[in-house]
């Protein structure tokens, strides 16, 4: 049987409209990528997520001025980031012999490429911290929910460049992405007692530091325990300003559950409670 | 000599009339530019990222020209034919080769040094200093890897018929040798044999193009490598062209260019 | 007269994809020798060989056996060729260069001198007629021009030897004429031109010898006097000699 050409066409476009009437539907239940507002989500889904881990390695790269373990180089097993958000603790002999990842040169072309390469160990200073930013902004653009991104950039924008009310805003912006994050949390109230100066801002941050922490399952909150000791131990040292020792004792005994150094803790327990007995005895403030 | 210079100035006539290097210099510069406007915490001194993501696209753009003009000097002329009216002339087959090499090569260090000027300018109005020693090295180490990638294009060139194929092998081998020419030691010796041998092999064997990228040292302000590593760099460059010449000559000199 | 360009037992082999022969022999011992001052002319059927022939004697093919020499010097030394001038039969010239650019790259090719490249180069310029032109680029010219910018360069060095492939092929009787022209002017000048032709009318006006290749082998070789004896004209004897039966007539 011949078919002529016009019944084919307007076979076709039956078909046409018959399946366009059926996908509609099943369009509008297609996931919330296309309706993303935030335009790297849109390009990449979640492969942003690639390359902001790939320029948060970067901030690493440059603070480090191009002296970094590629992912063939033994010692890189543990992706180790050296800029870390911790306050002010510099890095242990042991670190930065874990750092020289290059070895001895393995033959002739090893020893003679290294005058080609960055071979010394150094950190940006003296402002030029700065260079990191950039892959920071970056790396927090892609993806919103990494959250070292926010702390990391914060410290640097606090501690190195004296910038605390940007810092504050990188937070901010971190905490309305990631509004249980306890780490953004911990870092603005640094950026209130260090940078600010402001110790009631500070205390107020932390506090619901913990209570976030608290609300996290237990198992996560065992994973997590050296931001809730970060939390409590910047909580003593605060109350310890004020001069309310016993509130600092307790929240001095607290972080001793969760530390991997109790011993360390327990010499500064022992030290305000020499204060305190100097003092009228007050009574110890409530642990939430 | 002379017959070898006019060569290659031919090539050079014909680099700058095409568009290739006017695209790729407009496509560097604007993305420079757009990366420099960017604002990242209302800082303006912050320099480093834009070295970086310039001295990127310079080296890609340079990699680009370079090997697609050295990749279509020979076939385009047995295409073209104009290679029977040059070699009737009393020009041998050898220079022919150095000629279109040398060509190639000055032709890619003119657009190297149009690129660094204006990476200089970029980086020079934000951070006010000019390094004009770790610039020039960085100049002649990225013109001296790239004497090795055209010789290396030109001999694929005289086996393999079309540029395309030519291009194409030749970027990836230089970009393998780049990403991973540092490492290869490393990874063979976490292979099994017969792996490990062959990647040793291989290790000692290619040009180490990698030790030519002197980027870091620009964008981080690492100052001048030694000028004795530099010479001998560039005395292992020299090696390297000349033995790509050499079997490009080989290649070249029985060939019936008339099939 | 001593031989400007001879050929002695020159024998060329192809590779072929063909099964059944592997190699297809081009050239069969060609035994070919043209003197100083003559305008000789190569004839032949299409796939006779003269092509490779002047593919040999200009280098861009080795020759499997044999020799070819120019001036007395072997085809394959570079120096061989530096008092020919060669028009190959189809133009094909760097687009992106003006016809001046193109010459004037030839011209130091050949090792002349600045003055005498500039003399060489307006002298040319006006003998085919492109003076106008000569400052725009060759992929602008119209195929007329482009043969006469082939035969510009084929003169840049003043050659001793000109080696032209069907020179008045595909051009017009005006064309054909200026060739003519050249081509006796040079002999007047005491050049020697060695040309192949498939214009039998024009070769009997032109040349001094002739010689006749058919399938790779020298058939026959004289002057056209020599060649056309017995037949009516130089046709009739190039068809009996390739060996050309013509069909019984109805």
């Amino acid at each position: 049987m011949k078919i002529s050409p016009l019944s084919t066409l307007v076979g076709l476009l039956a078909l046409a409209f018959t399946l366009a009437t059926g996908l509609a539907l099943t369009t509008d239940n297609w996931s919330s990528r296309a309706k993303s507002d935030n335009l790297f989500g849109m390009l990449f889904g979640d492969g942003r997520k690639l390359f902001a881990n790939h320029f948060f390695t970067m901030a690493d790269v440059y603070f480090h001025s191009g002296y970094y373990p590629s992912i063939f180089d033994k010692n890189s097993g543990e992706e180790k980031e050296i800029i870390s958000a911790s306050h002010g603790k510099k890095e242990s002999e042991e670190d930065e012999k874990n750092e020289d990842f290059l070895g001895q040169p393995k033959d002739w072309i090893d020893a003679f490429g290294r005058n080609f390469r960055i071979t010394q160990h150094t950190h940006l200073e003296n402002h030029n911290e700065r260079e990191i930013l950039p892959w920071l902004r970056l790396a927090a653009d892609l993806d919103p929910q990494k959250i070292e991104t926010y702390t990391v950039g914060a410290f640097f924008l606090r501690e190195h460049l004296g910038r605390a009310d940007q810092a504050e805003a990188f937070l901010r912006e971190g905490l309305r992405n990631n509004p249980d994050s306890c780490e953004i949390l911990f870092e603005l109230g640094r950026v209130y007692h260090d940078g600010n100066h402001d110790a009631e801002r500070a205390r107020n941050v932390w506090l619901l530091g913990i209570k976030k922490f608290f609300l996290r399952p237990p198992d996560q909150q065992k994973e997590d325990k050296l931001i809730f000791e970060g939390l409590v131990v910047n909580l003593a040292h605060l109350e310890d300003e004020a001069g309310n020792y016993g509130a600092a004792i307790n929240w001095l005994q607290a972080a001793q559950k969760v530390s991997p150094a109790p011993g360390a803790l327990q010499k500064q327990i022992d030290e305000l409670q020499k204060k305190l007995a100097a003092l009228v005895p007050v009574t110890p403030g409530k642990l939430y | 000599m002379s017959k070898i210079f006019a060569l290659a100035a031919v090539v050079i006539k014909e680099l700058y009339r095409r568009k290739d290097f006017y695209v790729l210099f407009v496509l560097t510069a604007l993305l420079t530019l757009a990366a420099g406007a960017v604002n990242f915490f209302h800082d303006d001194k912050i320099v480093r990222y834009v070295k970086d993501i310039c001295l990127l696209l310079i080296w890609v753009s340079a990699l680009v020209i370079s090997v697609v003009t050295a990749a279509r000097q020979i076939p385009a002329e047995r295409e073209a034919r104009t290679i029977f009216p040059l070699l009737a002339k009393p020009v041998s087959r050898w220079q022919v080769i150095v000629g279109k090499f040398l060509g190639c090569w000055l032709a890619t260090g003119v657009a190297l040094v149009v690129f660094y000027f204006f990476f200089a300018a970029v980086t020079g109005s934000k951070e006010q200093i000019w390094p004009w020693g770790a610039y020039l090295e960085a100049v002649w180490m990225q013109w001296a890897m790239l004497a090795i990638v055209i010789a290396m294009v030109l001999l694929g060139s005289i086996f393999f018929a079309a540029p395309s194929s030519t291009s194409t092998i030749t970027l990836v081998v230089v970009g393998g040798i780049l990403l991973l020419g540092t490492h290869l030691k490393v990874i063979a010796l976490q292979q099994p044999e017969p792996m490990q041998f062959i990647l040793t092999v291989v290790y000692f064997v290619m040009p180490h193009l990698e030790w030519y990228d002197l980027r870091d040292f620009v964008v981080y302000d690492m100052g001048i490598v030694p000028l004795r590593a530099v010479a001998l760099a560039t005395l292992y460059a020299a090696a390297w062209s000349g033995i790509f010449l050499l079997l490009a000559w080989f290649g070249f000199r029985r060939k019936n260019l008339t099939t | 007269m001593s031989a400007i360009l001879q050929t002695q037992k020159l024998r060329v082999e192809y590779r072929t994809r063909d099964l059944r022969q592997a190699t297809k022999v081009a050239l069969n011992g060609l035994d070919l020798e043209v003197r100083a001052g003559e305008v000789f002319g190569f004839l032949g059927p299409n796939g006779a060989g003269k092509t490779t022939t002047m593919n040999v004697l200009l280098g861009f093919v080795p020759p499997t056996s044999g020799t070819a020499s120019l001036f007395g010097i072997d085809v394959r030394q570079p120096i061989a060729r530096q008092r020919i001038g060669y028009l190959p039969e189809l133009t094909y010239y760097y687009k992106f260069l003006t016809a001046e650019e193109l010459l004037r790259f030839y011209a130091k090719i050949f090792g002349l001198a600045r003055a005498e490249t500039d003399k060489r180069i307006a002298e040319l310029l006006k003998l085919v007629e492109l003076e106008s032109a000569a400052k725009r680029p060759i992929k602008s010219y119209s195929k007329g021009m482009q043969q006469r910018v082939g035969l510009a360069q084929s003169l840049i060095n003043n050659p001793d030897l000109l080696i032209l492939d069907e020179p008045t092929s595909g051009l017009d009787p005006l064309g054909r004429m200026k060739v003519r022209e050249i081509i006796q002017r040079l002999k007047e000048q005491g050049k020697t031109v060695f040309f192949s032709s498939h214009e039998l009318g024009e070769v009997e006006t032109i040349c001094d010898r002739v010689a006749i290749v058919h399938q790779g082998e020298l058939k026959a070789v004289g002057t056209v006097a020599e060649i056309s004896a017995g037949f009516d004209n130089l046709e009739k004897a190039f068809l009996k000699i390739v060996g050309f039966q013509p069909s019984p007539a109805p």
